[in-house]
């Protein structure tokens, strides 16, 4: 546990010191409110604004977790995993450290997002239903950077990655039912957006908006991120013995 | 109890062996592994630092073998790949701190202070890493291979890129460590340091020893003296008494003979007959580069371009 900490603390202080990266992760997500949640006509919903605010957040998410499977690919490529890997530390802190800093990182920028949201209109929920919508991001976090770290570990080389994060991110969101209900899509997108995980993460965060509490949606998706926390430790584990 | 203990040790990759029966003891010494690219020196240090198992054989470090205890053997070594791993967005000070946190090392504040004073990082001990030259890295990643006071590190080419200044600095702390009981194991393409500073060097070619023992007892195996011919032209053979081929190295070949002096017009006498074309002729001592070309043979690029290392040389990370 130390151990893991350790390193979270180190990926975070480098973090806060790129701020580069600090800032445009943000950018993105910050448009598509502004110029999508508050611009676009649409007639389907009353707030709209209401209504995408959780695809954003999930977006968030998604775009910052996907990109960061590259940190374990960056210590591996430049030197840094084979000397925390001689060391008496259990190893696989160093893949869980990955797992939560990502996640942890995708939640404090999720938080910046939900804050802007608020200000421009949309409707303040409860501290439970804030806390529901957190753990629900939790678990597509976790889900969302432990399959980007698998992937790096596999791809190996840093372009082949950007091109996979590229070629993933905006699909998967787009086929997501984060800018419109399933009842306005047309049928080939309903049928895949019903599948996507993205849906479900977003699904589960307006249904905890509307008042209930997806039991099911939170359910399935903390076994989609065990199961991928379990192939990304197999996979971890292949790599680097 | 030997501090590196090896027992047959063989790494296979697929058809190629990598280390092929590697037997070898080093003890509270400096101890060079020299050898061309590709002839195992990574492997080997791989193997020895539990971030490799091997296909046969054995390998101890400090009585704890590699495979079966290799969380013991962790907690009493360190090891610095060549890579220059260090965090260049972090002070100097939070690179040794990270390493003395994940070793549990008692007040890691003192012990990192009191390391960066050692390594003469002190003054620029909060500015951050990338700042620093190469020498200073290097000092850097000594100081946090030392957290734990380990009784074994390895050091994969410590001097690589460095310039004569921060070699030298480099190569002297390792020999204060090493008079602190340490037992350092080093691999290094450069002869001259190997020569200079190791107590025993290994030369290892294809995985296998081809030259163990002190630099000075290899060098007493060739004969007194070391002539090497400069021919234009392809190079045909010739065969003298009192001479010997060591080998040849571009368009260099040299010989080692008994009395140099006396064997020169000889050699170049034969070598003209011959129907070689001698440009030019020097005498002198044998050194450890001799050894390793009779070892050896001529070393050629065997590896391969790697992309990324010359993009981070680019952006300059190494």
């Amino acid at each position: 546990m130390k151990g893991v900490l350790t390193y979270i603390h180190r990926d975070f202080v480098k973090w806060i010191r790129y701020r580069v990266g600090l800032v445009s992760a943000l950018v993105l997500p910050a448009a598509w409110l502004l110029f999508v949640g508050l611009a676009l006509p649409v007639q389907f919903t009353g707030n709209y604004l209401d209504f995408i605010t959780p695809g954003i957040l999930v977006m968030t998410i998604l775009t910052t977790g996907i990109s960061s499977g590259s940190l374990l690919m960056f210590d591996k490529i430049l030197g840094y995993l084979n000397k925390f890997l001689a060391m008496p530390v259990p190893r696989e802190s160093i893949l869980v450290s990955k797992i939560l800093f990502i996640t942890v990182r995708g939640i404090i920028q999720t938080t910046i997002i939900l804050i802007i949201a608020v200000l421009i209109g949309a409707t303040i929920l409860n501290p439970a239903q804030y806390g529901l919508t957190y753990l629900i991001l939790f678990l597509f976090g976790v889900f969302i950077s432990a399959f980007s770290t698998t992937v790096a570990l596999y791809l190996d080389d840093h372009d082949s990655f950007a091109a996979f994060t590229a070629m993933v991110t905006m699909p998967l969101f787009f086929t997501s039912s984060a800018l419109m209900p399933y009842d306005v899509m047309p049928g080939w997108l309903r049928a895949i957006a019903r599948v996507n995980p993205l849906s479900f993460a977003i699904d589960a965060i307006r249904e905890v908006g509307t008042g209930t509490i997806p039991v099911l949606s939170i359910t399935m998706l903390a076994l989609f991120a065990a199961v991928v926390v379990v192939i990304s430790g197999h996979v971890f584990r292949k790599v680097t013995v | 109890m030997s501090a590196i203990q090896t027992d047959d040790l063989t790494k296979n990759f697929g058809s190629l062996c990598a280390v092929d029966g590697l037997t070898l003891e080093v003890n509270r010494e400096i101890f060079g592994l020299l050898g061309p690219n590709g002839s195992g020196k990574t492997t080997t240090v791989l193997m020895l630092t539990t971030l490799l198992s091997q296909t046969k054989g054995s390998a101890g470090i400090c009585g704890h073998d590699t495979v079966r205890e290799p969380d013991r053997v962790r907690s009493c070594i360190s090891y610095v790949p060549q890579d220059m791993a260090v965090d260049t967005n972090l002070t100097g000070r939070e690179n040794v701190l990270i390493f003395a946190r994940l070793y549990g090392v008692p007040n890691p504040k003192d012990r990192v202070d009191e390391l960066l004073a050692v390594m003469g990082l002190s003054d620029r001990a909060d500015d951050l890493a990338k700042t620093y030259s190469g020498g200073m890295r290097r000092r850097l990643e000594l100081a946090e291979a030392l957290v734990h006071e380990p009784e074994v590190i390895f050091l994969d080419e410590p001097t690589l890129g460095l310039d004569v200044g921060a070699r030298k600095t480099i190569w002297d702390h390792i020999h204060a460590l090493n008079r602190k009981g340490m037992t350092i194991f080093v691999t290094t393409h450069y002869m001259d340091e190997a020569d200079q500073f190791c107590d025993r060097v290994g030369i290892i070619d294809h995985g296998k020893i081809a030259a163990l023992g002190r630099p000075s007892e290899l060098k007493a195996r060739l004969m007194k003296d070391v002539i090497t011919v400069v021919v234009d032209g392809d190079y045909s053979p010739i065969q003298i008494e009192g001479t010997l081929l060591i080998g040849r190295s571009g368009d260099e070949i040299s010989f080692t003979a008994e009395n140099g002096r006396e064997a020169l017009p000889v050699l170049a006498d034969a070598l003209s007959r011959a129907g070689n074309r001698v440009r030019a002729m020097s005498l002198r001592e044998p050194s450890l580069d001799d050894v390793f070309l009779q070892s050896v043979g001529r070393q050629e690029e065997a590896q391969g371009f790697e992309e990324w290392r010359y993009r981070m040389m680019l952006r300059g990370r190494a």
